[in-house]
């Protein structure tokens, strides 16, 4: 018997060892989706994303729920995938931020759950966001937001993240290109309402927020960051993100 | 095996597609010169629930290139480069 345990365990193939007759692959701690958009999606020619494409979890029925699945026929599903090999092999696949056309967006999210702030894992919830100018750093975005995607999948950003509470509070990440700036952002299933008892829940939002600047983005802790075409890492509630003018909210910074 | 005579002009994906899942991650060797993933980042880790640090992840660049069958011919959903020279 013990023979035959030893016959099994040598037999295992990584992609290592093996790359084109592995037997095992990597599981991620999350199965994720790959979505995509850019003035090119819009409505012409193309196939709609099928519904049968879209999350099992049913939809509430509400006016918010129904301006997203409107908002989500524009954007299209690139893949799904549950390891690590898939992952690259798709990475390797496509088109990174820096050659993507203006206006268009990459979103990795959890699967199941839509990059809308009407799904139900993202309504209570926020995000940390930073802008960067494009002329000085379309050398640095590809980096930047490959090593967002791997903390992701990886399951690095929440440190707090345990057998105690093991769900994560990230849902997903989202890189944007615009004519003079990039955008990455990170998204939380909560975000602290100012009520005296999340505390805790502001402590790993935050830790969640230092660990993007620090060990993802690569900026020194005290790094000011802010200033033409550029911000700080800095975190809004969905709910805040929505007030404008006098009621908007001024950002939580790290 | 039975995956001898397929054709072989698309090795990785039948790999990909059949390959089982890593159920104990401490339980994996790799060969000399690659990195275990984060012993810390899985100390509690449940069946499949595994976190991976990034030096760990990015060792499979180089490695895993062929194109997933699931993945879509791009200008079928209009993801495609555009030209830096033209646009910028």
């Amino acid at each position: 018997q013990e023979v035959d345990m030893q016959a099994q365990a040598d037999a295992i193939r990584t992609v290592f060892s093996d790359p084109t007759n592995f037997n095992v692959k990597h599981p991620l701690y999350s199965p994720w989706t790959l979505w995509f958009d850019s003035p090119a999606t819009k409505g012409r020619n193309l196939p709609q994303t099928p519904m049968s494409s879209f999350p099992q979890t049913p939809l509430p029925q509400t006016p918010g729920a129904a301006a997203a699945q409107g908002w989500m026929e524009d954007i299209k599903r690139v893949i799904s995938f549950d390891s690590v090999e898939e992952f690259w092999g798709m990475y390797n696949n496509i088109v990174p931020p820096s050659q993507l056309p203006q206006k268009a967006n990459y979103y990795l999210f959890k699967e199941g759950i839509i990059p809308a702030w009407e799904d139900e894992a993202n309504k209570n919830g926020g995000k940390w966001s930073i802008q960067l100018p494009k002329d000085k750093n379309r050398s640095n975005v590809d980096k930047m937001w490959l090593y967002t995607m791997l903390a992701a999948i990886g399951e690095t950003f929440d440190p707090q993240l345990s057998e105690s509470s093991p769900q994560s509070l990230i849902t997903g990440v989202i890189v944007s290109t615009r004519p003079q700036f990039y955008r990455l952002s990170i998204w939380t299933r909560a975000a602290p309402t100012g009520a005296g008892e999340d505390e805790k829940l502001r402590e790993r939002i935050e830790a969640i927020g230092r660990h993007f600047k620090i060990s993802v983005l690569g900026y020194s802790e005290s790094q000011k960051l802010a200033g033409p075409l550029a911000t700080e890492v800095e975190f809004l509630s969905h709910k805040d993100s929505e007030k404008k003018g006098k009621a908007a909210k001024k950002p939580w910074v790290v | 095996s039975s995956t001898r005579n397929q054709n072989i002009s698309q090795p990785l994906p039948s790999a990909l597609a059949t390959a089982r899942v890593i159920e104990d991650i401490n339980s994996i060797s790799y060969p000399d010169g690659i990195k275990s993933p984060s012993v810390e980042l899985n100390a509690n880790a449940k069946q499949g629930k595994f976190r991976y640090d990034r030096d760990f992840l990015l060792q499979f660049m180089a490695v895993c290139k062929e194109k997933p069958d699931s993945l879509p011919p791009l200008d079928a959903i209009g993801l495609e480069p555009s030209d830096q020279s033209f646009t910028m």
